[in-house]
């Protein structure tokens, strides 16, 4: 006990109060709005490192409300919230999931990995859950506008902007159903919200999905040249964008479209992996470096940081393995020539053809196609020793030589691609698998 | 994941509730009577007969003059209390709600789902609270300020006391609850999509069994799904799950309705999804009608108008045949009225699996309104109410209110949503052991499948938990179970709440704790020094 009266106790709790006010005054006073050097300290911080709400992104108000309706209780909230979105996952609620997913985000605007988190979950666990392909869809499309709705909130982020583009890009493009989704991406298969055209908060301005994940992508760079990412080597990063134009040739190939605007799109390809990701710059740790690089640029470089053409050269090789440069370089060079293109058409075609049983009509166009295809090789022979080069050429030879066996005609002792077909012997057991399912 | 039809039996629940009541009061008067010896020797246990016979003449003529007096005092009393302040947070809570909930792309099924959900968790989550508080501060409040010594010089009986404050705070809790739910209602008609209809199922379940490959009974496939409510039938095979359905009406068409979940070993056809195949079977007259096969939509309704006239090929004679469900399929069955129909599920892909359980499949009777199913599953939060003021008032007529508000508040909690965990570990399926057993496994970074060492620790540890599993047997008899009393669910995902199996426990439950509460109360009142504070 003291000898305090009540006033007096009174008055020096009252004193202390004021006293502490001061330096909480000083450290968490609000910004005025009037430029960076109002507020108070933790206030000038913020804006000074764009910590700001404002300055992630847009402001959700129901978030800010939430956050602070639950005081220091955020943390709690939220793995109860958590926990039960594993168990809605584990019993397939996917109803009370999706409504969990909302509530979770509200509480964690700002966290990047929860964002990266809840998208993948729903693009690539909860739509492998269902049966159905457009229910399938629908849980991408549900992963991929979360995700671009987490952009919204937090523009500056890299990381959020790429994973956005992988979704677009990746999940609809390579997935096992990559034929429905490419094609829902540009018709909805939702006829009754849609009408037959896509969905406006995916896709609006109508572009195949690999043109879209492209636009994500160097958004993801843009951003990236202010804020550092932490998902993969910086150079590999930076090639996404022109790697969605040359995934994009890429499909359409798949898809059976070899001439015009794959041609176009491969020569887009090109121009773009040696004119724009060729010509950034990179910095190894000896050297700062550009890929598309010939003697006389590497002399420069050399120069440049003051170390020798050696090291550079080693530095060079190495982003250039990492990246897969050469190879993209090659084939994308090779696919934008009339002639590649009307190899692969003519192997297509000849499949085709063999498939409706047309077997002379086959292996014309066959015989036709490897031909082309064994010049392509020779004008650039890095590609033949590349898996998915080699499979088509040998899926060329194989199908050419079981027409021949069905019509029994004996094998030629020499044939365009037998270089081909005697070097890649290992891959044969996969393909006459392959054969086998297709029941040709 | 479906809803599951759960099994209750009336009457095997009134006489567990007699046994355990009986044996509570014969405990007691035994306990009464031996306690009675040293204070008044062998006039003690005529003492105690007297006093609980003239007990029990008060118990059953309570005066309903003076319940409603003090039950209109309470509810007045909460009022003043401002009880009512609780629909400022509603209030505030429904005029956001859709910054929360609205999303443009949710498919129908999910949007109501998630409005109604959040009606029932914001309903729940204020009036709850409220009620407790109010039943377990009433009593010992008077008791501090002495007004219940005013009252009880008066001609009121304590029984009199006890029923008016539980009447009390049950019309202040109906009351909240009748204003909630009813803006509840308006604002979920008026935030679902025009395009959406609003409806009740009303399903009628069978019993379920299950064909194994070689077609002889046994077990589903188990897929290795964490959760483990469904079993799976094998494609391409004789795998069957059966389903008995009782018939109680007859009707031109039975309605169908199914949803299985898919479980593809290889994506397999893209195309289509796995295809399913019905079976209507009377094996005792050799007859299997097939119905058109299907495609099963995942996580979603596959609907089967099934005519009650069925025509069928002979697989023998080739020969084309009519039969009728009532007279012809179904066998027969003491559960159903016109017997029962037995459906065969088949799965016909060859290596893709169809994951079933119970709740899945049921004949589907004409839709009842939304409304319907609304008022049953307020009807639950009500009889929710009343569980709690009961539990709230008996507990404060022997104790302050700090205690009666704890003791309450762990009773709902155990009820409510321990009551799984409670189960496990009664039943021993809980990994880990007992409460002792656990620390010792945390404090040596044991795994909890790990097989514990056999030593006199451990022996003394398992002995100790085994001791401490049968007072938790106890408890679990004591405490109300709950679990039924959430039909919100059932609404949610567009179905009319049960009679048998959610309703009626429910109700059970409420009036199998109403007699035990009051007379728990009414002793604990009498006995209880009302001069302490």
């Amino acid at each position: 006990m003291n000898n305090l009266t009540s006033r007096q106790r009174k008055t020096s709790c009252v004193v202390g109060i004021l006293v502490l006010l001061v330096p909480i005054v000083l450290l968490g006073m609000p910004a005025s709005g009037q430029g960076e050097a109002s507020g108070g300290v933790l206030a000038r911080l913020r804006s000074a490192h764009d910590l700001g709400e404002s300055d992630l992104g847009q402001i959700d108000p129901t978030s800010a409300t939430m956050n602070l309706v639950l005081l220091g209780l955020r943390g709690v909230a939220v793995n109860m919230l958590r926990m039960d979105l594993d168990h809605y996952k584990d019993t397939k609620n996917w109803a009370e999931l999706r409504a969990t997913t909302e509530a979770v985000i509200t509480l964690q605007p700002h966290y990047i990995e929860v964002w990266k988190f809840l998208a993948w979950n729903m693009s690539y666990n909860v739509s492998a859950e269902w049966d159905a392909v457009p229910d399938r869809y629908y849980w991408v499309k549900e992963g991929g506008k979360f995700s671009q709705e987490g952009t919204r909130r937090n523009q500056d982020s890299p990381e959020l902007l790429w994973e956005t583009g992988k979704v677009w890009g990746q999940k609809v493009g390579r997935s096992d159903e990559w034929k429905y989704f490419r094609g829902y991406f540009l018709k909805d298969p939702d006829e009754e919200t849609y009408r037959g055209s896509v969905d406006p908060d995916v896709n609006p301005k109508q572009m195949d999905n690999y043109l879209v994940a492209k636009e994500w992508y160097s958004k993801a760079n843009n951003a990236e040249d202010r804020h550092v990412q932490h998902i993969m080597m910086r150079a590999l990063f930076r090639s996404y964008p022109t790697r969605s134009q040359l995934d994009y040739a890429d499909a359409l190939q798949r898809e059976g479209k070899f001439t015009g605007v794959t041609v176009a799109a491969w020569q887009g390809g090109f121009d773009e992996w040696t004119g724009i990701y060729g010509a950034m710059e990179f910095k190894a740790p000896d050297c700062v470096l550009h890929m598309e690089a010939n003697e006389d640029d590497v002399r420069q470089m050399a120069a440049d940081n003051n170390v020798s053409e050696a090291v550079v050269q080693r530095w060079l090789k190495h982003y250039q393995n990492t990246t897969n440069y050469r190879y993209w370089r090659t084939r994308s060079q090779s696919e934008a020539r009339a002639e590649t293109a009307e190899a692969h058409e003519l192997i297509f075609d000849g499949e085709q053809e063999y498939r409706k049983g047309e077997l002379d009509s086959a292996v014309a166009k066959l015989t036709r196609g490897m031909g082309l295809f064994a010049e392509m090789l020779e004008r650039h022979p890095d590609l033949a020793i590349e898996d998915l080069t080699a499979e088509e050429g040998m899926w060329a030879v194989l199908l050419w030589q079981k027409i021949l066996e069905l019509q029994q005609k004996p094998v030629p002792e020499t044939y365009p691609l037998k270089f081909l077909w005697d070097h890649h012997q290992g891959l044969l057991g996969e393909l006459e698998d392959r054969f086998n399912r297709l029941g040709l | 994941m479906s809803l599951q039809p759960v099994d209750f039996n009336l009457l095997i629940g009134a006489t567990q509730w007699v046994i355990v009541f009986g044996s509570f009061i014969g405990v007691f008067l035994l306990v009464a009577m031996a306690t009675s010896f040293p204070m008044y020797g062998l006039a003690g246990p005529g003492r105690v007969v007297a006093g609980a016979l003239h007990g029990l003449g008060e118990f059953l003529s309570p005066s309903p003059r003076r319940v409603y007096a003090i039950a209109m005092l309470t509810y007045k009393e909460s009022i003043r209390k401002k009880a009512l302040l609780v629909f400022v947070v509603f209030a505030v809570l429904f005029m956001f709600a859709s910054w929360f909930l609205a999303n443009p792309s949710d498919r129908p099924d999910m949007q109501v789902r998630n409005y109604v959900a959040f009606v029932f968790i914001a309903i729940n989550m204020l009036v709850l609270p409220v009620v407790l508080l109010l039943s377990c501060w009433g009593l010992p409040e008077d008791i501090r300020i002495r007004s219940l010594h005013t009252v009880v010089t008066k001609p009121v009986r304590r029984n009199e006391v006890v029923l008016g404050r539980i009447l009390g705070f049950a019309s202040v809790g109906t009351l909240i609850l009748l204003i909630m739910s009813t803006v509840g209602y308006v604002w979920i008609q008026r935030q679902v999509s025009s395009d959406v209809d609003l409806f009740c199922r009303v399903p009628v379940y069978g019993d379920v069994t299950m064909i194994d490959r070689t077609g002889n009974p046994g077990l589903g496939v188990n897929v290795g799904d964490i959760d483990e409510t469904r079993s799976f039938i094998e494609g391409g095979t004789r795998a069957a799950g059966v389903w008995t359905f009782p018939l109680n009406e007859k009707a031109d068409t039975i309605r169908l309705e199914s949803r299985f979940e898919a479980f593809r070993t290889f994506k397999g056809n893209m195309d289509r999804s796995l295809r399913v195949r019905y079976v209507l079977v009377n094996e005792a007259k050799s007859l299997r009608v097939p119905l058109p096969t299907f495609e099963v939509d995942e996580f979603g309704t596959n609907e089967t108008e099934v005519a009650r006239k069925q025509t069928w090929t002979d697989e023998q004679t080739l020969k084309t045949n009519e039969v009728d469900i009532y007279d012809d399929l179904a066998v027969t069955s003491d559960k159903g009225t016109y017997g029962a129909l037995v459906v065969h599920v088949q799965c016909l892909d060859r290596s893709q699996y169809l994951g079933v359980s119970q709740g899945d499949f049921f004949i589907r009777l004409p839709d009842r309104s939304f409304a319907t199913g609304y008022i049953k599953a307020v009807i639950g939060v009500w009889l929710k109410i009343l569980v709690i003021v009961m539990a709230g008032v008996t507990a404060s007529c022997f104790v302050k209110w700090p205690v009666a508000t704890l003791l309450s508040f762990s009773v709902i909690v155990i009820g409510q949503v321990a009551r799984g965990f409670l189960d496990k570990i009664l039943s021993g399926k809980q990994a880990g052991g007992g409460a002792a057993e656990s620390v010792y496994r945390l404090l040596t970074h044991m795994n909890d499948t790990a097989t514990l060492p056999e030593n006199p620790l451990t022996s003394t540890l398992q002995l100790f938990d085994h001791g401490l599993q049968h007072g938790l047997w106890m408890v679990k008899f004591m405490i109300p179970d709950l679990t039924s009393f959430g039909m919100s669910d059932w609404v949610a995902r567009g179905f009319d709440v049960p009679w048998q199996g959610v309703m009626l426990p429910s109700l059970a439950v409420t009036f199998g704790y109403f007699l035990p509460c009051l007379l728990l109360g009414y002793f604990s009142l009498s006995l209880r020094e009302l001069e302490a504070k």
